[in-house]
């Protein structure tokens, strides 16, 4: 098991230092979010979501996914994006990414596509300049592709921080 | 190739883990009775056999200490050695710091063995140079080792064999015996019951799915389908449960140790050590018994001198009991000593500010004693080394809440203090009310439900910041769920939060409620609909949504959607933490 997890790693090694690494790309409002392909496990059909009390409204509920029960986020509500007007299609598929222990979903509209992105195209030393509030260290760089600009974050980044919040929030309570 | 190492390490380590706690027993066994041939034979034999297996392993320092081990027992069988209370604390001593290095292979860490180690080398070296001069001047004699029941050889043959048949001493068996039992890691059961319980769920499914259909022939078609599953996942709960004796046969050592740091003299007695119960129920009780056996030994129990004065035995006695009960499992924890003083509880209550005056003198005894479960309630003025510390007993009591479980403490002053614990005797399936809130769906367990009502909106009257109603002479405080979930999402402290859906309902409403009853805390929940009893198996919620309090685990049901199992303890401590912040708010208004 770990020897398999050990090749993925120096594939992926080489692959940066060959020069491409794959990213899955998704819409989130009008912008494009990647996430690196390691963290992704499956994109399944949105299927029901359980609301769950106590929870910040990002985190849409937990749903079963081939009897496991996760969390469902919606990035968009997190990341406030605001959707343009004429997409009004719903969030019909779901991103299960996985990591050790972590297991999650991601709320998306259309179904992610796969790029092969060369180092050279892939910017990880942007300035971003984020409001005191939001805490920016989960972007992993901008990648420009033909004319689109796609951010590339670590998703469980995402999730630490909101870990941090909820634990603050339990202690207040 | 790794797995396969990792799987002879798991096996090694339960089986040093079974001969440490054998160890254990026997030596304390040992120390009662000095002329115990059997023990001493059986802790030469297992210490011998953890030798060997650690050698096998590769732990070498296991594998040293142990040698010494087995030859300070062996010097001590052929009576080289007479066991003092000194060789005692040094052997036991020894022991321990076996138990850590066994622990060490699980989670490496450094462990000083050599001190100690050359302390017993020191010990069998004395033995050694006395029987040396024992053959001297009785050069004739045959050298005394030679006497011993067993020639080291047939000490080997014994050791291999199973481990049954071994206590018997004189007679060598030479053939291989295989046991009849296998060991399982209780991550491979777990994994098995996870899919027993998906097993389930997809039954019921198909059940749901097939309802409208063809009745008749469907219904016996899935009645053994039905009665197959059912008697499967019986059988592998079945296979989970253990004995409580394994973990109540470790309290001999815990005994003897709070006792012997006390100063106290206390005999531990066991009852019912057959009694079946969920090996993970017992693993996370078992903290918690450590700690009233110890409470026991500390508060309970007085001190020789006092004893005698009072005119009991000098011995205290510590009774450790066990008994099925229906759908549950009481250990009892019961002490001869002087029982839990009220007045002392009460005193201490009120300079804690825990309660005040005028509620104190309202309590009667039983209410006084859960007072010993409150968060920093201590009622031993000195600290000592192991107990009165002041925390545990409340960690205790959420250790129980965690796997519904209760306590409850029945003392009698002078006689002594006695505490039962009802436990689940399985923590996998359980008995739950399904209910509608807001289309989702809901289970309560069965556990905490007192009963199920209906009333009008009429019936219900505003009393303060609450609402209350009467049913069958009772008054109930009564609380819309949604409300409570609502309060808690925005958090904002909004007046008469839990009126709201009760001033925005229909007078000639019929509100369907459910009472539950936590620890003399009664409160029924409105909810939207009443759905069925149903029997669930409960998942832990997975991060990031692990820490939510008032959901204590989730199960999917036959639609294949989730329901979230309510956690009833949490969700009465969180109203009754409102309603008391609401009293201190208006104090400071007052102020």
């Amino acid at each position: 098991m770990s020897a398999i997890k050990e090749a993925i790693n120096t594939t992926t090694a080489t692959n940066t230092r060959t020069g491409t690494f794959q990213i899955i790309v998704f819409k989130q409002g009008d912008e494009e979010y990647a996430l690196h392909i390691d963290q992704i496990k499956e994109v399944v059909i949105t299927p029901a979501i359980t609301r769950m009390p106590q929870t910040p409204s990002y985190i849409k509920g937990v749903a079963n996914i081939r009897g496991n029960i996760i969390a469902i986020l919606d990035l968009e509500e997190k990341f406030n994006l605001k959707r343009s007007q004429g997409s009004n299609t719903e969030n019909n598929y779901t991103l299960v990414v996985e990591s050790d222990d972590l297991k999650m979903g991601i709320l998306v509209r259309e179904v992610p596509n796969t790029l092969n992105i060369g180092a050279s195209d892939f910017d990880e030393s942007v300035g971003i300049i984020n409001d005191v509030n939001s805490d920016g260290n989960y972007i992993k760089g901008i990648v420009k592709y033909d004319k689109r600009l796609i951010i590339v974050i670590d998703i469980f980044k995402v999730i630490d921080q909101e870990m941090l919040g909820s634990l603050k929030k339990t202690g207040v309570a | 190739m790794k797995n396969k190492e990792a799987e002879y390490r798991e096996i090694f380590l339960a089986e040093a883990l079974e001969n440490f706690e054998a160890i254990n027993r026997l030596l304390t066994q040992l120390e009662k009775n000095g002329q115990d041939k059997n023990a001493i034979n059986a802790l030469f034999r297992i210490t011998h056999t953890l030798k060997g297996n650690a050698s096998g392993m590769g732990y070498s320092n296991i594998a040293e200490l142990a040698h010494v081990l087995e030859d300070l027992f062996g010097e001590m069988r052929d009576g080289h050695i007479t066991v003092t209370e000194e060789i005692f604390s040094t052997i036991f001593k020894g022991v321990d710091v076996l138990g850590h290095l066994i622990d060490a292979v699980k989670e490496p860490k450094e462990v000083k063995f050599k001190g100690i180690k050359t302390k017993l080398e020191v010990l069998i070296k004395k033995a050694k140079e006395e029987r040396e001069n024992a053959t001297q001047t009785q050069t004739e004699n045959v050298g005394v080792s030679d006497l011993s029941p067993f020639s080291p050889d047939q000490v080997n043959d014994l050791a291999i064999s199973s481990s049954d048949g071994a206590e018997i001493p004189g007679e060598a068996d030479t053939k291989l015996s295989f046991s009849d039992l296998v060991q399982v890691p209780v991550r491979k059961l777990d994994n098995l019951l996870n899919l027993v319980g998906e097993l389930i769920i997809e039954k019921d499914r198909i059940l749901a799915s097939q309802a409208g259909l063809d009745m008749r022939r469907s219904t016996n078609e899935f009645a053994r389908l039905s009665r197959i599953s059912s008697d499967l996942q019986y059988s592998v709960m079945d296979v989970r449960l253990v004995q409580v004796g394994f973990l109540f046969n470790k309290f001999h050592r815990v005994v003897r140790d709070a006792a012997s740091v006390e100063k106290k003299d206390v005999i531990l007695k066991l009852e019912g050590t057959d009694t079946e119960i969920d090996r993970n129920v017992l693993q996370v009780i078992s903290d918690s018994l450590i700690h009233l056996i110890r409470n026991a030994v500390g508060h309970g129990i007085e001190s020789p001198a006092d004893r005698e004065a009072a005119g009991k035995p000098k011995d205290g006695t510590v009774w450790l009991s066990a008994k099925n009960d229906t759908d549950a499992v009481i250990i009892e924890i019961r002490d001869d000593g002087k029982g839990l003083d009220y007045d002392r509880i009460k005193s201490k209550a009120i300079a804690k500010g825990l309660l005040s005056v005028e509620d104190a003198d309202k309590l009667n005894e039983q209410e006084l004693s859960m007072l010993i479960f409150e968060p920093g309630f201590s009622t031993m003025d000195q600290v000592t080394a192991i107990s009165g510390r002041g925390v545990g007993m409340d960690v205790v009591k959420k250790t129980l809440d965690s796997i519904g479980g209760t306590i409850k403490v029945i003392s009698v002053k002078g006689k002594g203090t006695t505490l039962q614990l009802t436990l689940p005797s399985s923590m996998a399936v359980k008995s739950c009310l399904l209910l509608e809130l807001q289309q989702e769906v809901y289970a309560i367990p069965l556990s905490y439900t007192e009963s199920v009502i209906s009333l009008y909106r009429s019936d219900i009257h505003r009393a303060g910041g609450g609402l209350v109603a009467t049913h069958l002479g009772k008054n109930i405080a009564v609380v819309f769920l949604r409300d409570v979930f609502a309060y808690s999402n925005d958090s904002l402290s909004v007046t008469n939060a839990l009126q709201h859906s009760f001033d925005s309902i229909h007078p000639e409403t019929r509100l369907e409620i459910v009472v539950v009853n936590f620890n003399n805390r009664t409160v029924g929940f409105v909810v939207d609909k009443l759905l069925q009893q149903k029997e669930i198996i409960e998942k832990p919620l997975m991060k990031p949504v692990d820490r939510i309090k008032f959901i204590s685990g989730v199960t999917i049901l036959g639609t294949g959607n989730v329901c979230l199992v309510l956690n009833i303890p949490n969700l009465l401590q969180f109203i009754f933490n409102l309603s008391s912040q609401g009293r201190t708010l208006k104090n400071i208004n007052l102020n």
